[in-house]
């Protein structure tokens, strides 16, 4: 005890001579100019790295040529680092003022801190299963989401791509987290604070450091909200000492690249298709089919008319500046995307002010303040046919014009019944450039907090965090556009209007106690928490305007009253939460923390759950056998047990609700009516997940190549179901909390350095395989069917479901000796496999011969980043891929329908005409109508279900860093990026392999039923030039 | 220590409330907890008990009841598929396995009418704990009664066994029971309707458009002849006719209801209500008894809408050769109830296509009408009676009755005579005084007469495919398993014997 205190005092003097220092005592001791050249293992030159007079803030930074100039005394210490580097200290000798450092490359990073929940630790002694990555890594990237950015780069992170629409429909799953009907997206904690709002509106360029928890001991602490992982992200603060002023700048173009997209029938192949169809039918050719190279010349693409090369460009300024006792940054940004479908506009205007203030020695206070402001339009580009223009556009046929004789688009097309259009086709490119879909977001983050340290070791911090989203909806269609097919021209104007507000604020309370007692490490953390959301939306849905030009409310003459609402939703958490850290001699570690959530989702019966977690690690690499080893430099074992749960489970599940808009007519007189629509459930709780880790991290030749792998498993029970019930009962479901599903992966990464020195090459590879099972749903239920999908007990999650496909029958004899489908299989019609064995063909009911015909859950998923650097130059390659899972071409019962009423896939040329000419044999014979064509086109089957396996160049960006520049100037890099370079797949659906339809729940598109392609918006390939100034 | 106080303070205000921190029940919906508690809450809860028969009678009641006869047949569309729910139906070719059919449009009645049901025993199982005024108790309790053997008297038609809820359900425990055998349900219906008869007011003192004491006579005496309890029938149905509430309106064609007038008029004993707007209150059936295509203009033509569209798929409820020989020379009837009209899109030389006109009424908006339902008219009462009395012998007395049907439609009287000839006479009679409005299914298969009827219709329909609306393309005829089903009852849907552990 008594080393203890000695160390104590001394600390206390040393603490006071800081405490002058920075309170200007320039005179204390002879301040001299210190000068010095920084340079690397070779002997160049280090730009940029830091110079801090060790103990204060007070610094400096080395330009171009590595030198540096600081006023310091005699005897003070010196520590200068660099990123990748150890910091180096050299105390400043009476006499001496001119220094030579030399930097030591330290590519392990072991002393390095992370961010994890509530705090930071350093990277050693993590014991759960985190992954980091800094805003620098992520910077170059021509892209308006964070999650694109991410794309590859996390082992047990799957994001997906799902439409190319700026700013949206990015699917993140950490270790493949699923639920049934609750949201399945991870945590986003900003700064400490678990948002609401859409993580795409924070600026990228904001970020400092993005760290992804993924398994229980390092989520727990977000107890009830954990389930799904969680994404920590800091933004950024000034750095020690210094004052920096940056410009990133970029600008360019994106295009859609002809590879890869949906080879549809051009002009005369589509003629050439209809005059075979109805000559295979001994019918009369239609005259305009009857000569098809009449085409040859003149063919609508309307899917390439409804593209174009749009500009993407970014700036952005930051600010930072740690002196004295206040820190700040300032981000301030501009993002203007233009989309590659006409009509497309994705703008972001940020602006974020960091600030941090020591009052004294013993008080900080910080705020942060993060405004945002998103524009964007869309046009209805995604969706199903009759709803999403991209579909709609594949599937109109090329004979009809995009525009008329005098250059003007077409209002819309229809031709006469005998040549089997049945739909009136709108001018698509005329739908998407008038209609409107825009979304503006006024968004405002902030944080703040005041901490209190009134011991050594102890910290008492409040923190109150307030995020305001507010978010204005404007559709409308004027009365010469719709995206809706067979809508004749002029149709009803209409509009819908939509306004959200929402506030959500958070108050936590922390202690947090560190201290070390001889080599026993120890941290304790208890803290309180409330937090509170409402949102209060309006939305007003009107038609039938006058006239097209103005499309507010007045003067509409209908207002849908099912489309125009008030709605609010709210919740209120409630929580206490604990942690225990303990090491000895940073060798063995061993952490327990678990957080009580008091839910306001929660039936009344079951308010409050517990969510407990612990892990060890083992650094066997500081242990004597291993001590000295010269191949193996660092290995930590480390494993992780506990229980977390997932709450989207939506706000008001638990009660009965009266809907009081079962209106009726009495004669001509609306009178109100109400009726009881769902059953209460007072004993809904959370999804709870358990999860088991274990891992190791692995280091050789003085961490030039570490390599990290995880293991674990996951149980999910209790998740929301909306279990079926008779309707007999006058309601459809029981919201339950039933099933489990296990999930279990494996996780591999790499990171190695196989060149140093002069051309420096740096490597980062993951690897993620993902399994789940479903071990059990409701009592009484063991599936659970979407239109495509099956969802069954003992197999995995959202299977692809239908009849499999044999190949189509080949002759009389064929059809003869084969299950067929009574009054409808003919010869070239679609065979398909009897599963049952029961000669019959059915789909559905009793004889089902319906099975799993696909997989929409890849075997692997893996990425790999490359880095470079020679001299001035620097690039990076970064990939990604996904291995083994199917895409079910929804698309094709209307761009494959043999009837020839829509335009067709090329590959559709080359079908069953007759015995002797049998085709590719993935399409079938076009004679026999609906009867015949109907079984291929409206049964779900195997023909729609294609391997989707990719593996994208996400992108290649090449750097130089110039060196001669004015003095006002630190630094300048000029860059060239490329974003989605190309994409290796066999995929032939659309251009698009990541391809996902976008539901809820229990619906189509929803957890249960993944993978359906219904021709989204494209992913363009993006070119930008890019310049980053240092000041 | 003066901050730790105040630390901990603020600390002790944020949990003090902890329980109303977390109680946070929906703002813009009401919940059970506090419904049902007032008169207003059960004159919006019986409100609502109507609601599921727009649905029914848009959709549904037809497909079943009409379409699903010698009345009526589809126009095929080759170029349309997914159309076998409402085909099966009309050529007898219902799929069944296990007792079951996937049938949607069989599935969607059930719903619908188990849904009045669920509404219905929500009011009727809370309403008697609440004080409020008497009279407005009793019409409530009367109207819901009433919605309750409605919806069960379709069930044991269209069914047969069905399970038989009387009480509300509480969760996921008992929201299936066992099948209750028809006179179990029957006995149910009559119970309910007898409580229902002296609790409703009479016509004049209803609101219009409510369920009245005439229609729970008329629907009573319905359920009667279905067991054919004659007398009791007789019974319970003289006082409509001695009321004098009711009568027929001067022609057939006034009889029904128009797009925004002539609603709930004299002849009126029971209609489905629909209005016309953006209110989610209207009826689209008009659209779905057409024959399609039909090019913008052919809708305009039809209805003098602000807005037509053209009209794609396969058209249900086309006017069969059988119903249209099925009138009388001089039967006002025969135009005021078919019109034809010109299909341009109609593949063939053919373009003549009857349809329905008995319902038609211009209106504004594309796809959204008020026209109202009839459910039960006087000259129903009339034609009921007059059964009543004849099977009871009483031939005379019943031609009397059918007389005043047949004097409005221009004919004069019946010349039937002995109960079993007068007999026929009601069946023809009210084949075509209530043509397309759903009788007809269920009086071929009250009456047994199922295999008498259905089975040579079905053999013109084979060997005539191009009179029943069959293009004239090859390939374009009747499948092979039509009219393989003539079974009585339908299936159960596929769909609620997959929840259910009784069917």
């Amino acid at each position: 005890m008594k080393k203890y205190f000695q160390t104590k005092v001394k600390t206390r003097l040393f603490g006071l001579m800081l405490f002058i220092l920075v309170t200007g005592f320039t005179g204390f001791a002879q301040s001299v100019n210190v000068t010095g050249t920084v340079k690397d293992e070779t002997g160049e030159a280090v730009p940029g790295a830091t110079v801090v007079v060790k103990g204060t803030q007070t610094g400096t930074v080395t330009d171009l040529d590595g030198n540096f100039t600081i006023e310091a005394a005699p005897g003070v210490i010196l520590v200068v680092s660099f990123i990748g580097y150890s910091p180096q200290e050299i105390t400043v000798q009476s006499g001496l003022t001119v220094y030579t450092i030399s930097m030591v490359a330290s590519m392990s990073a072991l002393s390095e801190v992370v961010v994890v929940g509530y705090g930071s630790q350093i990277k050693k002694e993590v014991t759960g299963a985190i992954k980091s990555i800094s805003g620098d890594e992520l910077r170059d990237m021509p892209v308006s989401t964070i999650a694109q950015k991410l794309q590859g780069r996390f082992a047990g992170v799957q994001i997906n791509q799902t439409t190319g629409q700026p700013g949206r429909g990015m699917q993140v799953r950490i270790r493949g987290q699923l639920s049934v009907t609750g949201g399945s997206e991870p945590l986003y904690v900003v700064d400490g604070f678990p948002i609401t709002g859409d993580i795409n509106s924070i600026n990228p360029d904001e970020i400092d450091d993005i760290t992804v928890l993924k398994d229980a001991a390092s989520t727990s602490l977000y107890g009830s909200r954990a389930a799904n992982g969680v994404v920590l992200i800091t933004t950024k603060k000034g750095k020690t000492g210094q004052t920096n002023v940056n410009l990133n700048v970029f600008t360019g173009f994106q295009k859609v690249p002809q590879r890869g997209r949906l080879e549809m029938m051009n002009a005369e192949e589509f003629a050439q298709f209809k005059k075979e169809y109805y000559e295979d039918a001994s019918r009369p050719v239609p005259s305009i089919f009857q000569d098809p190279s009449i085409y040859r010349d003149d063919t609508n693409d309307w899917y390439d008319a409804l593209l174009e090369t749009a500009p993407i460009s970014s700036y952005n300024l930051t600010l930072t500046s740690n002196k004295e006792r206040v820190n700040t940054s300032v981000v301030a940004g501009v993002f203007n995307q233009k989309g590659v479908v006409v009509n497309t506009d994705f703008k972001r205007f940020s602006l974020r002010l960091n600030t941090d203030y020591q009052l004294s020695d013993k008080v900080n206070i910080g705020v942060n303040v993060a405004p945002n402001y998103v524009f964007d339009n869309t046009p209805r580009s995604d969706g199903d046919r009759g709803t999403g223009i991209i579909f709609n556009a594949l599937h109109t046929w090329p004979v009809m014009p995009i525009r008329n004789e005098s250059g003007e688009l077409t209002l819309f097309n229809r031709f006469p019944a005998e040549t089997g259009n049945i739909f009136a086709y709108p001018n698509w490119v005329r739908s998407a450039q008038e209609l409107t879909n825009e979304t503006t977001r006024l968004n405002l983050l902030a944080t703040t907090y005041i901490e209190w340290k009134p011991i050594k070791g102890l910290s008492l911090k409040s923190t109150f965090n307030v995020e305001l989203n507010n978010a204005r909806f404007f559709f409308s269609n004027p009365s010469t556009a719709t995206s809706a097919i067979n809508q004749a021209i002029p149709t009803i104007a209409a509009s819908i209007r939509e306004t959200s507000n929402s506030i959500s604020w958070l108050n936590e309370n922390i202690a947090t106690y560190r201290n070390s007692i001889n080599d026993h490490n120890f941290e304790v953390l208890g803290g309180l928490a409330n937090q509170r959301f409402r949102l209060d939306q309006y939305r007003l849905q009107a038609d039938t305007y006058a006239d097209d030009r103005i499309l507010t409310t007045q003067s509409a003459i209908n207002i849908n009253r099912g489309g125009t609402f008030n709605n609010v939703q709210e919740w209120g958490l409630t929580s206490v939460f604990s942690r225990f850290t303990y090491n000895y001699k940073s060798k063995y570690l061993f952490t327990a923390s678990a957080r009580a959530d008091g839910s306001s989702r929660f039936g009344v019966n079951n308010r409050w759950g517990v969510f407990p977690s612990t892990s060890v690690g083992w650094v066997l690499s500081d242990e004597g056998f291993l001590q000295g080893n010269k191949t193996i430099s660092f290995l930590k074992l480390r494993s992780s047990y506990g229980i977390v749960g997932n709450n989207n489970i939506g706000n008001y599940t638990q009660y009965a609700l009266v809907n009081n808009t079962v209106n009726v007519a009495f004669g001509n007189t609306i009178t109100p009516g109400a009726a009881v629509t769902s059953l209460d459930n007072p004993n809904l709780g959370w999804e709870t997940t358990a999860q088991f880790d274990v891992g190791f991290d692995l280091a050789f030749l003085d961490d030039r190549i570490s390599f990290t792998y995880d293991y674990f498993v996951k149980n999910t029970t209790n998740l929301l179901f909306a279990v079926q019930i008779p309707q007999e009962s006058g309601f459809t479901n029981f919201n339950d909390n039933i099933g489990e599903i296990k999930f279990w992966g494996h996780e591999f990464s790499i990171n190695a350095t196989p060149t140093k020195g002069a051309f420096r090459w740096n490597i980062n590879a993951n690897l993620s395989i993902n399994r789940n099972k479903v071990m059990a749903l409701a009592d009484g239920i063991d599936r659970v069917y979407g239109s495509f999908h099956i969802t069954q007990v003992g197999q995995q999650f959202g299977q692809f479901y239908g009849l499999q496909k044999l190949g189509n029958y080949a002759n009389a004899e064929d059809l003869a000796n084969s299950p067929i489908i009574p009054g409808r299989s003919t010869v070239g019609s679609i065979k398909l496999a009897d599963v049952n064995g029961d000669g019959v063909l059915t789909f559905g009911g009793d004889r089902d011969d319906r099975t799993i015909i696909g997989n929409p859950f890849p075997d692997f998923t893996y990425g790999i980043t490359n880095n470079f650097n020679y001299k001035n130059w620097d690039m990076s390659i970064i990939g990604s891929g996904s291995q083994g899972q199917d895409v079910y071409m929804r698309h094709l019962y209307s761009t494959a329908n043999l009837d020839g009423v829509f335009n067709m896939v090329r590959k559709a040329g080359d079908r069953f005409r007759s015995p002797e000419n049998p085709g590719a044999g993935i399409f079938g014979t076009t004679v026999g109508g609906g009867n015949v064509t109907g079984i291929e086109r409206d049964w779900p089957n195997s023909n729609f279900v294609w391997d989707a396996s990719f593996f994208t160049i996400r992108n290649i960006t090449l750097g130089y860093t110039v060196t001669k520049l004015p003095k006002a100037i630190k630094s300048v890099r000029l860059y060239a990026s490329a974003q989605n370079v190309i994409v290796f797949t066999n995929y032939w659906g659309g251009q698009n392999p990541e391809v996902s339809m976008q539901g809820n729940g229990q619906g189509d598109g929803g957890n249960l039923s993944p993978g359906i392609d219904l021709g989204p918006f494209p992913v363009p390939r993006t070119i930008t030039f890019g310049a980053n100034i240092n000041f | 220590m003066k901050k730790y106080n105040i630390l901990l303070l603020s600390l002790v205000m944020a949990f003090s409330s902890c329980d109303d921190f977390l109680t946070i029940t929906p703002e813009t919906q009401l919940s059970s907890v506090t419904f049902f508690k007032t008169e207003n809450d059960f004159a919006q809860a019986v409100n609502a008990a109507y609601a599921p028969l727009r649905g029914y009678y848009n959709s549904q009641a037809w497909l079943l009841g009409e379409l699903h006869s010698d009345n009526t047949f589809y126009m095929r569309n080759v170029l349309f598929g997914a159309v076998e729910n409402s085909e099966n139906l009309a050529d007898f070719s219902v799929p069944v396995s296990n007792g079951t059919t996937p049938n949607a449009n069989v599935l969607n009645a059930w719903r619908q009418l188990y849904l009045i049901i669920a509404r219905t025993n929500q009011v009727l199982g809370t309403i008697d704990a609440v004080e409020f005024n008497e009279a407005s108790k009793s019409n409530i309790k009367g109207q819901a009664l009433f919605l309750r053997s409605f919806a069960y008297f379709h069930l044991v038609r269209y069914f047969g066994k069905v399970p038989l809820h009387v009480t509300p359900v509480p969760g996921r425990e008992g929201a299936a029971l066992p099948l209750s055998e028809e006179p179990a349900v029957f006995d149910q219906i009559i119970q309910d309707l007898t409580e229902a008869v002296p609790l409703l007011p009479q016509k004049a003192q209803q609101l219009p458009g409510r369920v009245t004491q005439g229609a729970a006579r008329t629907l009573l005496a319905d359920a009667f002849i279905y067991l054919k309890r004659w007398p009791e029938a007789e019974q319970i149905l003289g006082p409509v006719i001695s009321s004098g509430e009711y009568s027929l309106m001067p022609s057939y064609n006034m009889a029904f209801s128009k797009n925004s007038s002539n609603k709930n008029n004299a002849e009126s004993v029971f209609e489905v209500q629909y209005r016309e707007g953006p209110e989610g209150l209207q009826g689209s059936f008009l659209y779905q008894q057409l024959p399609y295509p039909l090019t913008v203009n052919e809708v305009r033509s039809l209805f003098g809408t602000t807005n037509p569209q053209p009209l794609d798929g396969q058209g249900n409820n086309i006017p069969t050769p059988d119903i249209i020989a099925a009138y009388e020379d001089g039967d006002l009837r025969e135009d005021a109830s078919i019109a034809y009209i010109e299909v341009s899109g109609r593949p063939g030389p053919n373009k003549l296509t009857p349809i329905i006109r008995k319902f038609q009424d211009a209106h504004a908006q594309h796809n959204n009408h008020g026209i109202n339902w009839p459910v039960y008219r006087y000259s129903e009462v009339l034609l009921l009676m007059a059964e009543a009395l004849n099977e009871q012998g009483k031939s005379g007395e019943a031609a009397s009755l059918i007389n005043q049907v047949r004097s409005r439609a221009g004919l004069g009287s019946s010349n039937a005579s002995g109960q079993s000839p007068m007999r026929e006479a009601i069946f023809k009679e009210r084949r075509v005084e209530l043509a397309f409005e759903n009788k007809r299914w269920f009086d071929i298969m009250r009456t047994g007469r199922i295999q008498e009827i259905i089975v040579p219709y079905g053999q013109r329909i084979v060997a005539n495919p191009l009179a029943y609306y069959f293009p004239p393309i090859p390939g374009a005829i009747p499948r092979s398993n039509v009219f393989t089903n003539l079974d009585k009852f339908y299936a159960y849907p596929a769909a609620e014997s997959d929840l259910s552990p009784f069917f």
